[in-house]
C-alpha cells in the first residue's frame, strides 16, 4: 500500500497528491491517505467517488484517512444518478474510435500544388466517411487549414455538425499569428492533444 | 515592487465567494422592495441591479470586490476593476462613475501598494471611460479591492439572465481556465506564460462584446465569474425557463488548463460550484472528467456568455474575432426545457 500525508496543506494541494499517488501506485495497490483539513477531505472524496474509485474513510480526531481501496474489484460501476440521456446516440460497446491527425495544409509531399489539391478532396471524402471519426487534431501547418479563408472550413464545420471533435494546437496558431482567424475548433494545449491520440484505435494522417 | 500581495491569501479573486448554494437559502427570507422602477432584482440572480428613470434611461448598479489573487498591487488593481465594470457590460449597459472599495491593512503592508492598487483600479477605469468619483478604505487584513458601478441603459435593451429563447447559439467570448491557472501558480506547476494569458484575459474589458450585443440584438447575456460556466449558465437557464446543453470540448480554455486540472490542480471553489449545480444539471456519460471540473471553475472576471439567433451568431462571432476576442466560440445551445436544466456533454 501507498501512503501519502497530506497534514498541513491546503487546497488543492491534498488532491494533488492523491492524483499522483494514484497514477504512480500499480494499478491493483491501495492507496492511502492523510488529510487533516476537512475542506480537502470533502473534496478528496467527492473527486474519488466521480472518478468511481472505492474508498473508506476513518478518522481520528482531525486527522483522516482516506484509503482507496483498488485491490480486488478495481473501478465501481457507475453512478448512474449523474448521467442523464442526452439525446445523443450512446456509444455502443465502445465502438472503434478513429482519429485524423492533420499535420500540414498540403497532403503528401512533392508537388505543394498537388499537395493542397489533394488535402482539399481528403476533406471533402472525410465528411462521407462512415462512421465518421471521433476527432480531428490539427497541429503544426495543419492548424492553417482551420482558418477563415481555409478551403476546407465548410467540411470542417460539417464535422462538427456530426459531433465530430476539432482541435487545435494552441502553440501552433500562437506560432503562425493566426489567433483571430480561427471561427471553429477548440484550442487544445499538448496534453489534450496527445490523450485524443493516445484513446484512438486508428489514426488517419493524410 | 517587492511586497507580494499573493502572501496575504490563501484564495483569492472570486473563488473567495460565499457558496452559492448557501447565499441562495441566506437571502432567500429577505424581503424583495417593491417598486415598479425597479427592472431588474436579485430574484433572477442577475449580475447587476436596473433601476428606471426614465423612458429612456435606467441605472444598473452593481458592485464587486475581492482578496489578492495577483503578487503585483498595479495588476490587481487592473483586473478588480474590470471585473467590477464587467457586470455593467453583462447587463448591455454602458459605465459612467464608480466609487473605490477598498480594505487593507495600514500596518502590515507598505503603503506604496495600496496607491499602486488603486493606479491600476483608476487607469483600468479610464480605459472604460468611467470616473472614479470617491470611495471608502477600511483598515482590514488581508487587503480586497473592487469597484462600486453606475452605469445606464435604455430600458428596452437591458440584457438579462432571463432574456434567452430557444433556439438561440451561446457564445463565450473569453477563454476558461482562470481559476486553475492561478491556483496552479500557487503549486509552482502553471508555467509564467500560463499565467501571463490568464491574466491577460482577466485585464480584459468585455466593453467591445457589450457593444457588439446590442448591435445584434442580443436579450439575454451574462459575465462568468465565480460561479463558473455551469454556475452561470445554470442561472440563464433557469431564469429563462430553458435548458441549456454546452459541448464541453468546445470550449475555449486557457493553455495548460486541461493538464492542470488532470493532475488534480483542481480549487475548492469548483467543487463548491459542482455541489451548486447538481440537482440543476446532468453530464453526458463519458462527458471527460477534468472538463466537467473546468466548467464548475470559478473564473475571475471572465468573459460573456451571450445567447444569440443562430441566423445572427456566425457575424457576431466573426465581429468578435476581430474586436479583441478572436477566442469567441459557439459552445452550446438553448433547448426547449427538459428536466435537467443544464446539459454538459
Amino acid at each position: 500500500m501507498k501512503t501519502v500525508d497530506t497534514r498541513g496543506l491546503t487546497c488543492p494541494a491534498p488532491l494533488i497528491k492523491t492524483r499522483q499517488a494514484l497514477k504512480e501506485a500499480a494499478s491493483d495497490e491501495d492507496v492511502q491517505v492523510l488529510i487533516d483539513n476537512p475542506t480537502s477531505l470533502s473534496n478528496v472524496k467527492r473527486y474519488l467517488a466521480d472518478n468511481r474509485l472505492e474508498f473508506t474513510v476513518t478518522g481520528e480526531g482531525s486527522l483522516s484517512v482516506v484509503t482507496v481501496r483498488r485491490g480486488e474489484k478495481g473501478e465501481l460501476s457507475s453512478d448512474e444518478t449523474e448521467y442523464c440521456t442526452t439525446g445523443k446516440e450512446p456509444a455502443p460497446n465502445r465502438k472503434r474510435t478513429t482519429v485524423v491527425a492533420v499535420t500540414s495544409d498540403k497532403m503528401g509531399n512533392g508537388d505543394d500544388e498537388l499537395g493542397t489539391k489533394l488535402m482539399i478532396s481528403f476533406f471533402r471524402t472525410l465528411v462521407m466517411l462512415e462512421p465518421a471519426p471521433s476527432a480531428v487534431v490539427f497541429y503544426n501547418a495543419g492548424v492553417k487549414l482551420a482558418t477563415d479563408d481555409s478551403p476546407v472550413l465548410e467540411h470542417i464545420r460539417e464535422l462538427l455538425e456530426k459531433g465530430v471533435s476539432v482541435y487545435l494546437c494552441t502553440t501552433c496558431i500562437n506560432h503562425f499569428g493566426i489567433r483571430d482567424r480561427l471561427p471553429v475548433g477548440s484550442f487544445s494545449d499538448m496534453y489534450q492533444i496527445l490523450n485524443v491520440l493516445k484513446d484512438a484505435d486508428h489514426i488517419i494522417r493524410p | 515592487m517587492s511586497f507580494d500581495l499573493l502572501s496575504t491569501v490563501e484564495t483569492g479573486g472570486c473563488s473567495a465567494k460565499i457558496p452559492p448554494r448557501q447565499l441562495e437559502e441566506l437571502l432567500k427570507d429577505l424581503p424583495l422592495p417593491v417598486d415598479p422602477a425597479i427592472l431588474v432584482d436579485i430574484s433572477t440572480q442577475d449580475d447587476a441591479g436596473v433601476y428606471k428613470i426614465n423612458e429612456e434611461t435606467a441605472l444598473v448598479i452593481t458592485t464587486d470586490f475581492f482578496p489578492p489573487l495577483v503578487s503585483d498591487g498595479y495588476e490587481f488593481g487592473l483586473i478588480a476593476a474590470t471585473n467590477s465594470i464587467s457586470d455593467v457590460y453583462a447587463m448591455g449597459g454602458t459605465p459612467l462613475v464608480a466609487l473605490n472599495i477598498m480594505m487593507f491593512p495600514s500596518a502590515r503592508i507598505p503603503m506604496e501598494v495600496y496607491r499602486e492598487i488603486l493606479r491600476g483600479g483608476n487607469d483600468k477605469a479610464r480605459e472604460a471611460g468611467v470616473s472614479i468619483i470617491g470611495g471608502h478604505t477600511i483598515d482590514d487584513y488581508p487587503p480586497k479591492y473592487g469597484l462600486a458601478v453606475i452605469g445606464t441603459v435604455h430600458p428596452e435593451k437591458i440584457i438579462t439572465n432571463a432574456g434567452v429563447r430557444e433556439g438561440d447559439e451561446l457564445i463565450l467570448t473569453k477563454p476558461l481556465g482562470t481559476g486553475i491557472i492561478l491556483a496552479g501558480h500557487r503549486m509552482a506547476m502553471s508555467t509564467p506564460e500560463q499565467l501571463d494569458s490568464a491574466i491577460r484575459t482577466m485585464k480584459q474589458l468585455n466593453a467591445g462584446g457589450a457593444a457588439l450585443m446590442q448591435k445584434y440584438g442580443v436579450r439575454g447575456a451574462t459575465d462568468i465569474t465565480g460561479f463558473g460556466l455551469a454556475g452561470h449558465a445554470l442561472k440563464m437557464a433557469r431564469a429563462s425557463g430553458v435548458t441549456i446543453r454546452i459541448e464541453m470540448n468546445r470550449v475555449p480554455l486557457l493553455d495548460g488548463v486541461y493538464s492542470l486540472a488532470d493532475l488534480g490542480c483542481i480549487p475548492g471553489a469548483a467543487f463548491r460550484n459542482l455541489d451548486y449545480t447538481e440537482g440543476g444539471s446532468c453530464f453526458a456519460d463519458g462527458l471527460d472528467y477534468s472538463l466537467r471540473m473546468i466548467a464548475h471553475d470559478a473564473q475571475t472576471s471572465g468573459g460573456l456568455l451571450m445567447a444569440v439567433s443562430p441566423d445572427r451568431s456566425p457575424e457576431l462571432l466573426k465581429e468578435l474575432h476581430h474586436s479583441g476576442h478572436p477566442e469567441a466560440t459557439v459552445i452550446g445551445r438553448a433547448v426547449a426545457r427538459e428536466t435537467a436544466a443544464l446539459i454538459l456533454e
